[in-house]
């Protein structure tokens, strides 16, 4: 697959603070990339200096195999941590602004306006927008020039449950176009819904990178509940179980590998225990992630 | 060239502030310049009320070729409210955060700082015509007769006049790019002049040979005041090679400082 972004030992230091450390990542085309990592782990530092508005302190960077530049830039949709927009001017305007700057022709601002669906408000003062407009009209404008990546930085933040809905349903539009995306988030559960690949930082270092099918695999988690004595018991001799958890009144039983609910299922059957509830649950991302950021503090 | 001034006008032109600050500029500009009998007037009252007379039809204000000196010396004073525009339009590309936006859309970095220059150029351009248009129209008006040679002598004070409005628009675009706040920039910007003056008095007695290069100075030096021929004293009415050489100095560092900044800088 052809590679759209390769980064190599990118590294930027804030006086004695190293926000990004060492980094190596390769993101090839039509995946939707996910940067995951806690507040301040410097995935914002990173777009910035993919963007050339944080100048790296070492390591380099190149887009479609091409070293950075204005010109490679004007093929890559950005939106970096909040929409930025001259408040004083319309949607409109503001997108004609950004035509001209991306040299794309203004006969795009219609389409990405319809997109999005802002076309009643484009002569609106930018200022009069709500959050979640104002980050719908942020895409349009990263979506100006047609571009083969688009990079959204927390396109969700501070918006209300509603709007990351929407926000989550134009991703997938975009993505099933075959774009590339590559997408910063804190939001886990955002990620796994939309991503293909991730990659977790944590102070300014990459600690995991892969595709987010693999984070979901592995061990499974059964939660049983029967209105029987001694289930607790019962359970624990079952071969396949490594842990038990009792929660909301249900047992969590973690099997081990080459187990899975249906063993579980014959093994109560086997022993006159019929459960009412059994429920298979995969690993989350969320739970992944968690462990991963443990195990990188030992 | 032309596409990145397209790009900075664009977002000039509608923002209402812009409108406001420039038209007060030109309006002041205009009138102002083309008012100067009725000063006059003003001036021969006053001597009349000291029992003194001052025949204001004696002093050739507008007749060419002075009405071109005496025009730009007087516009050169409220250059200061282009300045404050200056200010405020790049100031809003930081505090807006649109700097960083314009860099991430697809502009270099030199672009935006060309793009800034360019509209620089305009402004003072513009004022040169104005000048050069309210100076024919008086010239016309008030000179006994009009003689093409006497028209076409000491035109070198508009490009002097365009260094002069472009020097220090210059000087504000740094001031905004080092500052990047409104405020700060602009109370600096018009105590520049004031700091300076003190300087030099201080070191007046030391290095006198270095005040005609300070940047302020250098302005005032270009261009001198022209009133004083009218008591028959003499004065520098023509340009020197010196003087523009001093300020086109200026004008390249404060615009280099600018580009240097703005290069190295994390937006």
């Amino acid at each position: 697959m052809e590679t759209v972004l390769s980064i190599t030992n990118l590294t930027k230091k804030f006086g004695r603070l190293t926000a990004v450390n060492n980094i190596n990542l390769e993101v090839k085309r039509g995946q939707v990339f996910g940067m995951l990592g806690p507040n301040g782990s410097g995935k914002t530092t990173t777009l910035g200096m993919l963007m050339s508005v944080v100048n790296p302190t070492a390591g380099a960077f190149s887009w479609f195999g091409e070293l950075p530049s204005n010109q490679v830039r004007k093929k890559i949709g950005a939106v970096l941590e909040h929409p930025i927009f001259y408040p004083y001017l319309s949607g409109q305007k503001n997108l004609e602004l950004n035509a001209m700057i991306k040299e794309c022709p203004p006969e795009n601002i219609p389409n990405v306006l319809e997109l999005v669906e802002l076309t009643e408000r484009k002569d609106d003062k930018y200022k009069t927008y709500s959050l979640g407009m104002k980050q719908r009209l942020a895409i349009a404008s990263a979506l100006l020039n047609d571009p083969t990546v688009l990079i959204l930085d927390e396109p969700t933040n501070g918006l209300d449950p509603m709007g990351i809905a929407e926000i989550r349903e134009l991703i997938k539009k975009i993505a099933a176009n075959g774009k590339t995306i590559i997408l910063a988030s804190h939001l886990l559960d955002e990620v796994q819904k939309v991503c293909s690949h991730f990659a977790i930082l944590k102070r300014g270092n990459l600690i995991h990178t892969g595709p987010v099918a693999d984070a979901s695999k592995g061990t499974e988690t059964i939660e049983v509940h029967a209105d029987v004595e001694g289930l607790n018991e019962l359970l624990l001799n079952f071969g396949g179980t490594s842990s038990i958890a009792r929660e909301n009144g249900y047992y969590q039983v973690s099997l081990r590998d080459s187990f899975n609910s249906k063993d579980l299922n014959r093994f109560l059957f086997e022993h006159g225990v019929v459960a009412d509830h059994l429920v298979t649950k995969r690993k989350s991302l969320e739970k992944m992630f968690l462990e991963i950021l443990a195990e990188a503090n030992h | 060239m032309l596409h990145l001034l397209k790009i900075d006008l664009k977002k000039l032109t509608s923002y209402r502030t812009f409108w406001i600050v420039c038209g007060l500029y030109f309006l002041t500009l205009g009138f102002g310049a083309a008012s100067g009998m009725e000063l006059l007037k003003l001036l021969a009252n006053t001597f009349e009320k000291f029992g003194q007379e001052l025949n204001i039809n004696r002093i050739p204000l507008y007749h060419f070729p002075d009405v071109w000196m005496n025009l730009v010396w007087f516009s050169g004073l409220i250059k200061i409210v282009l300045a404050i525009m200056v200010v405020i339009s790049i100031t809003n590309e930081y505090t807006y955060r649109t700097l960083r936006q314009n860099i991430i859309d697809g502009m270099s970095r030199s672009q935006f700082l060309l793009s800034k220059i360019l509209t620089n150029v305009l402004l003072s351009l513009m004022s040169v015509a104005m000048i050069f248009v309210v100076g024919l129209v008086t010239g016309m008006i008030y000179s006994p007769e009009i003689r093409i040679s006497q028209m076409l002598t000491d035109l070198e004070f508009f490009p002097a006049y365009f260094l002069e409005i472009f020097f220090f628009l210059s000087y504000a675009l740094m001031l905004g790019i080092l500052i990047q706040r409104s405020g700060l920039t602009i109370i600096l910007l018009l105590l520049s002049q004031m700091v300076e003056t003190i300087i030099t008095a201080n070191i007046d007695n030391y290095v006198p040979w270095l005040i005609p290069y300070f940047p302020m100075k250098s302005i005032w030096n270009l261009i001198e005041f022209p009133l004083p021929r009218y008591a028959f004293q003499e004065i520098k009415d023509y340009i020197t090679f010196g003087t523009v050489v001093t300020v086109i100095a200026w004008t390249l560092v404060f615009n280099y400082i600018s580009y240097f900044k703005l290069k190295r800088a994390d937006i």
